[in-house]
């Protein structure tokens, strides 16, 4: 879908750079068009920015309260109905903690719920191990049926959202917390599913990222290009379905492929393209995530930086495939 | 787990200090250990523990100062509790804080940890100075408990899971003949989440009446008050349908609290629940009965004003 002069959409500036927030503003675009779009909230009506849905259609929304399995159980009998459910949530709570429910009675089943993850990865930084989600993706892209989807900003995250009108099956949506995701996509890039976008072309090596880590693949494709290595970018928005044939064209016309993704390195994007490449076409790999260990308390930015989640790391990494 | 060494042994110190130039702190650490009642006057007693609940109060909103925000509201309903819990109840070694004989608190709503880490302080498990690097980089006092933290019984801060590890505590008292108490404190929205009422079931079956669950009923989750999210009425009968001894009691009365924590347990072969009415914010006006304060900012100025009506420079 092509937005135009997209800079002043409304939802753009209600979205203050948050994706977390772009989910709760596409969800209005969305109670428009789609009469069965149902909301549930688990007492995270201020998290997803959905109080103004709740205003136009509070017979559409549901306050579950703190119990996250209660909620995807309630959707996914809703959907039984023939009704959209969008579960508003913490993605450390509602992915961990709800997963067999998410398994059972939204995946098996293979239920059409929508599931926004808000304040996934180590955007809760402060809150501790408690609050950080680094195994959010490894559990949801091992299910048959889901589709698991990581924008990379506001923009992408809107488009995402309104993807989901098309979307006849379970979805997990992967969103930020306060700290902004920086614009990285035009806004007539519009979202396509399980296409990832070339943000750089380049043939020396490929960094494949996602979410919050597109904006450092881009600053270190850019530090590279002053170096003379030409590193191309993927934002690989979905992570499953994934994108096979960018992938597998990456390897085949650059020398590697880094991956970034604020995540464990155990399950996620990186393990995702890992999969595919040791069947497919062996590559020489290297992966910027969160290494095996429970992030100390701190600033969301400074532990990225703590655990090699840098621009600085994806440079090296792409150097040490080119070298 | 570094951190966690360097922050044992400046508290040791700390306590150390404390407990030979500390009035109060001799009660804590010498009398709480052998369980012996002081004879204190009731009305001295009372006093003491008010003095106490200011003072922790002026702390959780340094921190939250120190932090640039937090969960004032759930942090100040807890307060009183918290104090007559460390400065009364419960028998504890604050410079042996892995005593095993020690009763056990659990913050199940982790998200007060401003009031548990300013607790810890001033009962001497931890250094003062740390209340002032709540959130800071590589702190050990974040938004939620850490167990690297002295004093600290369990990570929480994910709802829905102190009353089953309580629970494990309770029975893990009576397999091993430990005469301890095991307190939990849950929130009332926390109550939503049905792992609570998996594990009051157990600890009713298996008649543990070494666990004393204490709800901070301050009738305000994150997003709104509780009867507008999912109603909890009728909240007492519930605990009492699933075999709890109950008590409600007013959660700022210090002479209620005490009565109740002295009385426990309230019945042979029931765990307790303490339905205590709390006002949420307690103690600053801007603060008090609002969602809005379950977690927010707070600057300098913030804190001046909080500061000011806590009896505070
Ligand atoms: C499992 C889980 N879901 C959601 C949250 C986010 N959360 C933190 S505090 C809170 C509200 C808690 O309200 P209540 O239990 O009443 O605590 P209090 O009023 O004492 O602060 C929510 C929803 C969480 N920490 N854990
Ligand atoms: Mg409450």
């Amino acid at each position: 879908m092509n937005m135009g002069a997209s800079t002043t959409a409304p939802w753009r500036e209600a979205s203050a750079n948050q994706t977390r927030l772009a989910f709760g503003q596409a969800l209005l675009a969305i109670g428009e068009r789609e009469s069965r779009a149902v909301v549930l909230s688990a007492d995270t009506q201020d998290l997803l920015g959905i109080r103004p849905w709740i205003a136009n259609w509070p017979d559409r929304f549901i306050e579950v309260g703190i119990a996250e399995q209660n909620a995807i159980g309630i959707a996914s009998g809703l959907a039984t109905t023939g009704l959209h459910p969008y579960v508003c949530a913490y993605a450390p709570f509602i992915a961990a903690r709800s997963m067999e429910q998410i398994r059972n009675d939204v995946a098996y089943a293979n239920q059409r719920v929508v599931i926004g993850a808000a304040a996934s990865g180590i955007s809760l930084g402060v809150a501790g191990g408690t609050h950080h989600a680094l195994e959010d993706l490894a559990l949801m892209r091992s299910m048959p049926n889901m589709t698991v989807i990581v924008p990379a900003d506001v923009n992408e995250a809107y488009h995402a959202t309104l993807a989901t009108l098309d979307i006849d099956g379970p979805v997990y949506l992967r969103l930020g917390g306060r700290t902004p995701e920086a614009p990285v996509t035009e806004d007539s890039a519009g979202f396509t599913l399980g296409r990832a976008s070339r943000l750089r072309p380049g043939n020396d090596v490929t960094v494949i990222a996602c979410g919050a880590m597109v904006e450092l693949a881009l600053k270190a494709s850019d530090a590279l290009k002053a170096e003379g290595i030409d590193a191309r970018v993927l934002n690989m928005h979905t992570i499953k379905p994934l994108d096979r044939e960018a992938i597998l064209q990456a390897a085949a016309e650059t020398s590697g492929i880094v991956t970034a993704e604020e995540h464990r390195f155990a399950g996620g994007l990186g393990g995702a393209v890992a999969e595919l490449l040791a069947v497919e076409r062996p590559t020489p790999m290297r992966m910027v995530a969160m290494p095996d260990e429970f992030a100390v308390v701190g600033p969301t930015v400074r532990l990225r930086e703590k655990y090699g989640m840098s621009a600085e790391a994806i440079v090296a990494a792409c150097k040490s495939l080119v070298g | 787990m570094a951190v966690g060494n360097e922050v044992r042994s400046a508290c040791r110190y700390q306590a150390r200090i404390m407990i030979t130039i500390g009035h109060h702190d001799c009660r804590l650490s010498d009398d709480r250990e052998t369980g012996e009642r002081m004879n204190e006057a009731r009305d001295e007693l009372l006093k003491r523990l008010e003095n106490e609940a200011r003072l922790l109060r002026r702390n959780l909103w340094r921190a939250l100062r120190a932090g640039g925000g937090g969960h004032a509201g759930g942090s100040s309903s807890a307060a009183d509790m918290l104090t007559a819990l460390y400065f009364h109840r419960m028998r504890l070694k604050p410079s042996e804080p892995d005593w095993p004989d020690r009763d056990r608190f659990v913050l199940s709503k982790g998200h007060a940890n401003a009031a548990l880490g300013a607790v810890l302080a001033q009962a001497g498990f931890i250094d003062d100075a740390l209340l002032d690097r709540f959130y800071h980089f590589e702190s050990p006092f974040g938004m939620h408990p850490d167990i690297k933290v002295p004093g600290v019984e369990m990570c929480t801060g994910a709802l829905g899971h102190g009353l089953a590890i309580a629970t494990g505590m309770a029975y893990g008292a009576r397999i091993q003949n430990k005469s301890f108490h095991t307190f939990v404190m849950l929130g009332d929205a926390e109550l939503h989440e049905g792992s609570n009422w998996e594990a009051a079931m157990a600890a009713a079956h298996y008649r543990l009446d070494n666990l004393t669950a204490i709800v901070d009923h301050n009738k305000i989750g994150q997003s709104g008050r509780i009867e507008e999210l999912i109603s909890l009425d009728p909240l007492a009968d519930k605990w009492r349908s699933f075999g709890w001894e109950v008590r409600e009691i007013d959660g700022h009365d210090m002479g209620q609290i005490v009565d109740t924590f002295d009385a426990l347990p309230l019945k042979k072969t029931r765990p307790t629940a303490i339905v205590a009415h709390t006002v949420k914010g307690k103690g600053v006006s801007f603060a008090e009965d609002t969602y809005l304060w379950h977690s927010n900012s707070v600057d300098d100025e913030v804190h001046a004003r909080a500061l000011k009506e806590l009896g505070g420079a």
